[in-house]
């Protein structure tokens, strides 16, 4: 079990259980803390800049050590989860809570995006939090938009089909307070993962894609929509491999695949994959 | 030999409106760069074509390769890249 469900989870997966998204949990907050919007998303786990310029600066092993020591420091921080297409669907047909498309502040940061209406709009906010955006105007620069349960995942389809990963996002105060749709490097979790090992700010999903040999003809659709590094073309045997060890089960490559030729398997089903998270 | 990336230097007084420009944080393969506020009242930020409101950051350096390609893109010439002491080229 990964640890976002062990903690919010209540014996199922964490984001399918609808007390992470009930109004009550949105008002809690411990002691002393601040509340709302906690400033540079790029800033998120401070000593990250510092263990960048050891690497930069060839120091591996001090590289190594604050990566190390900020997994452990940061080990109960609220954390993300991929979540694919089909879950993402599923819980928004049916949690009954509010969402609004926003801009993206990762896509901000990173390459100066600036996505200030609806057809522009690439992040999800989800809770009744979003009707308080008015009181953190810069978190939702440019305004958000609210979504009926369709249009919601209309919304999601369309990026997925762009080759969007969706992650569900674990807010402050323990309630799912957003579904981003996500790449890398733009996207902060993706990238600190990916790049740097920081394995608390991104869980790797419920399930593992696995590619259909009988099914696929290895027409190459899927190349180069992973963002794990996990999805490479095998010149031996003509068709596309995907290592079940970096899979992250975001099922954006079986997005694009027009032969159904990979699905999406419970990671729970192996008992090695069953602790890889 | 450990891999070391160069020193990024950004000079801000030549590099006054990046989150208007952009065009470092477009070509940069690696996506080194990132843009952030340097102030904001009440919660809001300020004009991006006011000089001083945004600034450029090199945050992610371990992934610059020196390719130059931001020092070429630059418009005003504020991006300057070197090697730390006693590594050669």
């Amino acid at each position: 079990m990964c640890r976002m469900c062990n903690w919010l989870g209540d014996g199922t997966v964490w984001y399918k259980n609808p007390k992470n998204y009930a109004n009550r949990m949105y008002k809690l907050r411990e002691p002393g803390a601040q509340g709302g919007f906690r400033g540079d998303p790029q800033n998120v786990g401070a000593g990250l800049p510092e263990a960048i310029q050891a690497k930069a600066n060839g120091d591996l092993e001090a590289f190594h050590s604050i990566i190390k020591g900020m997994n452990e420091r940061h080990a109960t921080q609220p954390g993300t989860q991929v979540v694919p297409l089909r879950d993402c669907i599923e819980l928004v047909m049916d949690m009954g809570t509010p969402f609004a498309a926003m801009h993206c502040i990762c896509r901000k940061t990173a390459r100066g995006e600036e996505e200030t209406n609806i057809n522009e709009y690439s992040c999800l906010g989800v809770g009744t939090g979003m009707f308080k955006w008015e009181r953190w105007p810069e978190r939702y620069r440019g305004g958000v938009e609210f979504l009926s349960p369709k249009q919601t995942a209309e919304f999601l389809e369309y990026w997925d089909k762009r080759g969007m990963v969706h992650i569900a996002m674990q807010e402050g105060g323990d309630f799912i307070g957003g579904i981003c749709n996500c790449d890398y490097p733009d996207c902060v979790p993706i990238r600190q993962r990916v790049d740097y090992g920081l394995n608390y700010q991104l869980t790797k999903g419920e399930y593992i894609c696995e590619p259909d040999y009988e099914r696929c003809n290895g027409c190459g659709e899927c190349l180069g929509r992973c963002q794990f590094n996990a999805l490479k073309y095998e010149s031996t045997i003509d068709k596309p491999n995907i290592d079940p060890m970096a899979c992250f089960g975001c099922g954006v490559c079986m997005t694009a695949c027009n032969r159904g030729a990979i699905r999406l398997v419970p990671r729970r089903q192996y008992p090695v994959l069953a602790n890889v998270w | 030999m450990a891999v070391v990336n160069p020193i990024i230097n950004i000079d801000r007084e030549r590099c006054t409106t990046p989150f208007d420009c952009k065009r470092c944080l477009r070509v940069c393969p690696a996506a080194v760069f990132v843009v952030l506020a340097t102030k904001m009242i009440k919660g809001v930020e300020l004009d991006k074509k006011e000089p001083g409101n945004y600034a450029v950051l090199p945050l992610y350096r371990d992934k610059c390769t020196a390719c130059m390609k931001c020092v070429n893109v630059c418009p005003v010439e504020a991006i300057t890249m070197s090697m730390p002491e006693g590594v050669s080229p």
